[in-house]
C-alpha cells in the first residue's frame, strides 16, 4: 500500500517538479545573463499552449513513440519511487530513449535523422557510467533495490566522490544542456534545427516534453540518493549540483559528439572504474 | 522414455535420408513437417516426463552402440579429411589426422572399456532438446519455400534441396545427441557431425566464397575438434570415466584435470565462434538465410555454449573460471564494437549472436547460481529472437533484393506486415520486459563481484543499444491510403508468426519458466517468484507488473497512432520549401536539391578492418591466460 501511495506520489510530483525545475533554470539563466528571463510557471504555459495545438505528424510512428516515450519516462520515475532495481528502473528508461530516437528516425527529414544519430552518440556515452554508477551503490549497500541505500548510515557520497563526478556528466547530457547539447538544443536555432525534436510539434512535442521533466527528476533523484541520510544536506548537494549544471550550460560552447565520446568514456569511465577499485579493495 | 530419445535423436537422421534420396519436393514437403510437428511433439513430451538419470544404450540395430559410435567417429574424421584434401587446405588435414592419432591412442591405450550410460537428461539438456526442437524445426518450415524461391532465382538445371535438406534435418538430430549425451565419447561424435553438417551447408551455393568460407568454418572447427580430444584424454587421465554426470559431480580436481575442461572449453568457444574465432560464423552468411537462422539460433553455435555451460561445475571456484568470464565479457564487448561498423543486416546479426554468446560464456565463467540462471535464459531467449530475426532478414532480402539496413528504410511503407515483425524481434533482443534484456540483467547483476567483467558489460551493453535502435528506426515509415497489401507464403509466415508470438509471450512466461525449468537446477535458486516478479537478495525483476504497465502503455500508444488518418500529415521540415516528391526540396534557382541521411557507423572509431587485427590478438592472449589459469 505504502509502495503505490509512493507511486502515485512520483507520477504526480514528477511532471510537477521537472517543469518548476524547467521554469527555474530559465530564470537563474536569464539571471547569469542580466535578463529579466519568463515566469517561473512558464513551461507549464508552453507545454498547455502545445496541447492544444492542431495534430501535425510526418509520420504515424511518430505518436507511437512520443506516447511510448512518455510512458516509459514515467514509469521508470514510478519504480524509482517504489524503491525498485536501480538497473531495471534505468533499463525502462532506456525504453523511452530508444523510442524517441526511433521516432525521430521515422520522419524522413536529414535534421531529425542526424539528431537521432547523434542522441544515440548520447546514450552511447552516459550508459555504460550510469550501470557503473549503480554498481558501486551495489558495492557499498549489497543490493541494487533503492531500499538498502536509506539503511545506510553515512552517505554515498563519501564513499563514491569519483562516481558521483562521473554522474555528472550522465546528468549534463540527460539534461541536454551545453557542452553535451548536441542531438538537440534549447534553442531552435542550431545547425540541426532542433535536431531528434524537429519533426515532433503540438501535442507530441508536450509529451515528449512531459517525459523529459520525468527524465530530469529520475536523474536528480539519482543524485539525491548520494546525500540519503540527511534530507537538508540532500537538498544543498542537489541545488549545488544544479547551479553548477547552470553555470557549465551558460559558460561552455557547444561540443562535438567525438569530443564528448573521447572525454565521457576516458574521463568518466575512468573516475568510475578508478572509485570502484577503491570500493573493490575496500 | 527410450522411444522418445530414439525418436529425437535418430528421427531427423531418418526423415535427413528420406529427404535426399526421394527427390520430389511434395514429399520432401511433408517429410519436413512431419519431422517437424513429431520433434516439437516429442521434445514437449520429453519435458512433460522430467529429467532422467543417465541411462545406457545397448544396442543399435544389433551392434553395440559405443562401437558403432566410435566406428561412425573415424568414418567422420575420414570425410573430413577427404575434404581437407579436395580443398587443399593443410590446417584441416593437420587437425584431423591429429584428433584420429590421439582419439587411436584414447580408445586402445587408455580407456578400459567399461559400461558408461550414453544418454543423461537433466534440466539444461531437456530446455536446449526444446529450444534445438522447436525452433530448428520452424526454421527448417521456413525453409521449404525460402529455397525454392532460392533456386528460381539461381536457375539451376537440377536442384540441389535433397542434399540441402539432408543437413538440416541431420543437425537437428545431432543437436538432440549432443546436448543428451553422458558418455563423453558420445558427446565429441555428436560435436563432430554439427562440424560437418556445418561445413556441407555453408558450402551449400558453391560459389567461390561460399566454398572458402565453408573451409575456414571447418578448420576452425576441427581446430575445436583437437581441443575437445586433447580435453577428454586429461580429463579422463585424472578422473578415469567417460562418465560426463561423474565428471560433473567430481568437482574441480586438481590442475591437469582442470587444463582438460580448458581444453574443452577451447572446443566450445570454436564452436561458439569467440573471438578470435569470430570469422567462421561471419563467412557462415554467404548460406542460404535457414541456414544463418539455424547455425547462429538454436544448433551450431549453441553448442559451443552448451559444452561450456556443461562443464561449468567441472571448474567452478577455480582461476580458469574467472578466465572463461573474462574471455566471454571480452568477446561480448569487441564484437558489439564491430557492429557499430555495419551496414549489412546479416553481418549485424551475426555479431550480435557471437556478442550474446560471449555473454552466455562469460554467465557461465562467473559459475553463480545466478549467473547459470541468466545463462540458460538467455540461450532460450536469445534462440527465439535471433532465429525470428534472420528469417525477417531472409524474407527483407527476398523482397527488396538487399541485406543492406540502409535499403530498408521506410520498409513498413511496402511490407507492413515483415516490418512490423522485424520491429517487434529488435524490441525483443533489445528492451524489457523482454527476455533478453531481463537475462542481461541477470548477468550484469551476476557479474558485480568482478570489476573486469562488469566494466566490459557496461560498456557492451551501450553499444547494442546503439545498433538495435538505429535499425529498428529506419524500418518506419508511412503506408500510402489504400496501399496493396503485402503478399508472403504461409510458410514463411507461419514461422514469423509463431517466433514472433513466442518471443513476446514465452518472455511473459519466464517467471514460470524459472520456477519449473530452472529452479530446480540449484540447491539455493536465486530467485523467489511471487506476483510474477523475480525477486532476488541483490534485485527484482517485475516481470509480469512490468509487462501489463508496460504493455497497456504501448497498446494505449498503438491505438493513438492508428488513428493518424484523422492527423494532419505534413512533409518534414526542410529549411526551404518542399516540392513535393520525397526526398528533395526547392533550392537556388527554383531547382529541386536532393537530400539524404544515413546512420553514423563511426568508421573512424569502429572500423571493422583495423579493430579485428586488434581485439583477435587480445583474445588469443586472454585464451593463453585462460588456459593459464587452470595450471
Amino acid at each position: 500500500m505504502d509502495t503505490l501511495i509512493l507511486v502515485i506520489i512520483g507520477l504526480v510530483a514528477g511532471p510537477v517538479l521537472g517543469g518548476l525545475i524547467a521554469g527555474l533554470d530559465r530564470r537563474v539563466t536569464a539571471w547569469f545573463q542580466s535578463r529579466q528571463g519568463p515566469p517561473i510557471m512558464q513551461a507549464f504555459y508552453d507545454v498547455a499552449k502545445l496541447l492544444g495545438k492542431e495534430k501535425m505528424v510526418v509520420n504515424q510512428w511518430q505518436i507511437l513513440c512520443a506516447w511510448v516515450y512518455m510512458i516509459a519516462a514515467a514509469v521508470s520515475v514510478a519504480l524509482f519511487f517504489a524503491q525498485g532495481d536501480l538497473l531495471v528502473i534505468f533499463f525502462v528508461q532506456a525504453v523511452g530513449a530508444v523510442f524517441l530516437v526511433m521516432g525521430a528516425m521515422s520522419a524522413k527529414s536529414p535534421y531529425s535523422q542526424v539528431g537521432a544519430q547523434r542522441e544515440l552518440m548520447q546514450i552511447l556515452a552516459y550508459e555504460p557510467v550510469l550501470i557503473l554508477v549503480f554498481v558501486g551503490i551495489y558495492l557499498v549497500t549489497g543490493s541494487f533495490s533503492i531500499s538498502a541505500v536509506w539503511e545506510l548510515e553515512q552517505p554515498l557520497l563519501a564513499k563514491m566522490p569519483l562516481l558521483y563526478l562521473a554522474l555528472g556528466f550522465a546528468l549534463t547530457i540527460k539534461l541536454r544542456k551545453s557542452p553535451f547539447d548536441f542531438s538537440t538544443s534549447h534553442h531552435g536555432h542550431q545547425e540541426l534545427v532542433k535536431g531528434v525534436l524537429t519533426e515532433y510539434s503540438g501535442p507530441y512535442l508536450a509529451l515528449i516534453e512531459i517525459a523529459h521533466w520525468y527524465e530530469t527528476v529520475l536523474v536528480l533523484g539519482l543524485c539525491a540518493l548520494f546525500w540519503s541520510t540527511n534530507v537538508v544536506w540532500m537538498a544543498v548537494l542537489l541545488l549545488g549540483t544544479y547551479m553548477l549544471e547552470i553555470l557549465v550550460d551558460n559558460t561552455m560552447a557547444r561540443m562535438t559528439w567525438r569530443w564528448m565520446l573521447k572525454r565521457v568514456w576516458l574521463l568518466g569511465m575512468g573516475m568510475s572504474v578508478v572509485n570502484l577499485i577503491w570500493l573493490y579493495a575496500g | 522414455m527410450s522411444n522418445l530419445l530414439f525418436l529425437l535423436i535418430l528421427l531427423p537422421a531418418v526423415a535427413a535420408v528420406v529427404c535426399y534420396f526421394v527427390r520430389s519436393s511434395a514429399v520432401r514437403t511433408l517429410t519436413v513437417l512431419a519431422t517437424g510437428a513429431v520433434l516439437t511433439a516429442a521434445s514437449l513430451a520429453l519435458l512433460g516426463q522430467g529429467i532422467f538419470d543417465p541411462l545406457t544404450v545397448g544396442s543399435v540395430l544389433g551392434i553395440p552402440s559405443d562401437f558403432l559410435v566410435t566406428v561412425l567417429d573415424f568414418a567422420l574424421l575420414g570425410v573430413i579429411f577427404m575434404y581437407g584434401v579436395k580443398h587443399r587446405n593443410l590446417l584441416i588435414q593437420g587437425f584431423t589426422l591429429a584428433q584420429a592419432a590421439l582419439l587411436v591412442w584414447f580408445e586402445l591405450v587408455m580407456v578400459k572399456h567399461a559400461a558408461v550410460p550414453a544418454l543423461a537428461g537433466d534440466q539444461l539438456s531437456l530446455i536446449m532438446v526444446l529450444v534445438i526442437s522447436i525452433v530448428g524445426s520452424l526454421i527448417c518450415i521456413f525453409a521449404i519455400p525460402y529455397m525454392k524461391e532460392h533456386e528460381e532465382h539461381l536457375h539451376l538445371k537440377k536442384s540441389r534441396q535433397p542434399q540441402f535438406f539432408f543437413f538440416l534435418l541431420l543437425f537437428l538430430g545431432a543437436m538432440n545427441g549432443l546436448v543428451l549425451s553422458n558418455n563423453i565419447l558420445w558427446l565429441y561424435f555428436f560435436f563432430e557431425v554439427t562440424t560437418l553438417c556445418s561445413f556441407m551447408l555453408i558450402g551449400h551455393d558453391a560459389t567461390e566464397v561460399a566454398v572458402k568460407n565453408s573451409v575456414r568454418a571447418l578448420w576452425m572447427n576441427s581446430l575445436g575438434g583437437l581441443a575437445f580430444v586433447l580435453g577428454m584424454m586429461l580429463v579422463y587421465s585424472k578422473v578415469g570415466t567417460l562418465d560426463i554426470s561423474a565428471i560433473l559431480a567430481g568437482g574441480p580436481q586438481g590442475a591437469l584435470m582442470v587444463t582438460g575442461v580448458g581444453f574443452l572449453c577451447l572446443a566450445g568457444f570454436t564452436k561458439a565462434a569467440q573471438v578470435p574465432f569470430q570469422s567462421w560464423l561471419l563467412g557462415a552468411m554467404v548460406a542460404p538465410t535457414p541456414v544463418s537462422a539455424l547455425l547462429h539460433s538454436s544448433t551450431m553455435v549453441k553448442a559451443g555454449v552448451y559444452v561450456v555451460l556443461r562443464f561449468a561445475p567441472a571448474y567452478s571456484g577455480t582461476l580458469l573460471s574467472d578466465g572463461v568470464a573474462v574471455c566471454g565479457a571480452f568477446t561480448f564487448l569487441a564484437c558489439a564494437a564491430l557492429c557499430i561498423g555495419q551496414s549489412n543486416g546479416k553481418k549485424i546479426l551475426a555479431y550480435s549472436t557471437v556478442s550474446n554468446l560471449g555473454l552466455i560464456i562469460c554467465c557461465a565463467g562467473l559459475n553463480t547460481p545466478l549467473a547459470i540462471t541468466a545463462a540458460v535464459l538467455l540461450i532460450i531467449f536469445h534462440a527465439i529472437s535471433k532465429s525470428l530475426l534472420f528469417l525477417c532478414v531472409g524474407a527483407i532480402e527476398q523482397a527488396i533484393g538487399s541485406r543492406d539496413i540502409e535499403d530498408m528504410r521506410g520498409l513498413y511503407a511496402k511490407f507492413p506486415r515483415t516490418a512490423t515483425i522485424t520491429i517487434i524481434g529488435i524490441l525483443t533482443m533489445l528492451l524489457p520486459p523482454f527476455g533478453v534484456l531481463m537475462s542481461k540483467w541477470m548477468a550484469m547483476e551476476a557479474a558485480s563481484a568482478n570489476i573486469y567483467v562488469i566494466v566490459m558489460l557496461a560498456m557492451g551493453s551501450a553499444l547494442t543499444m546503439v545498433y538495435w535502435a538505429r535499425w529498428g528506426g529506419l524500418l518506419m515509415a508511412t503506408r500510402e491510403a489504400g496501399a496493396a497489401p503485402e503478399k508472403q507464403a504461409g510458410l514463411i509466415r507461419m514461422p514469423l508468426t509463431v517466433l514472433c508470438l513466442g518471443a513476446v509471450f514465452l518472455s511473459l512466461a519466464s517467471p514460470w519458466i524459472y520456477n519449473s525449468m530452472l529452479a530446480p537446477m540449484f540447491d539455493a535458486p536465486p530467485f523467489t517468484v511471487s506476483f510474477g516478479s523475480l525477486d532476488a537478495a541483490t534485485g527484482s525483476f517485475a516481470v509480469v507488473p512490468l509487462f501489463i504497465v508496460l504493455g497497456l502503455g504501448a497498446l494505449y500508444a498503438v491505438k493513438a497512432a492508428s488513428g493518424f488518418r484523422k492527423v494532419k500529415i505534413v512533409a518534414p521540415y526542410l529549411s526551404g520549401s518542399n516540392t513535393g516528391d520525397e526526398g528533395t526540396y526547392i533550392g537556388p534557382m527554383n531547382s529541386p536539391v536532393p537530400f539524404s541521411a544515413g546512420n553514423m557507423y563511426l568508421g573512424e572509431l569502429f572500423a571493422e578492418g583495423k579493430l579485428t587485427p586488434i581485439f583477435n590478438a587480445l583474445a588469443v592472449a586472454l585464451i593463453v591466460l585462460m588456459l593459464g589459469g587452470a595450471l
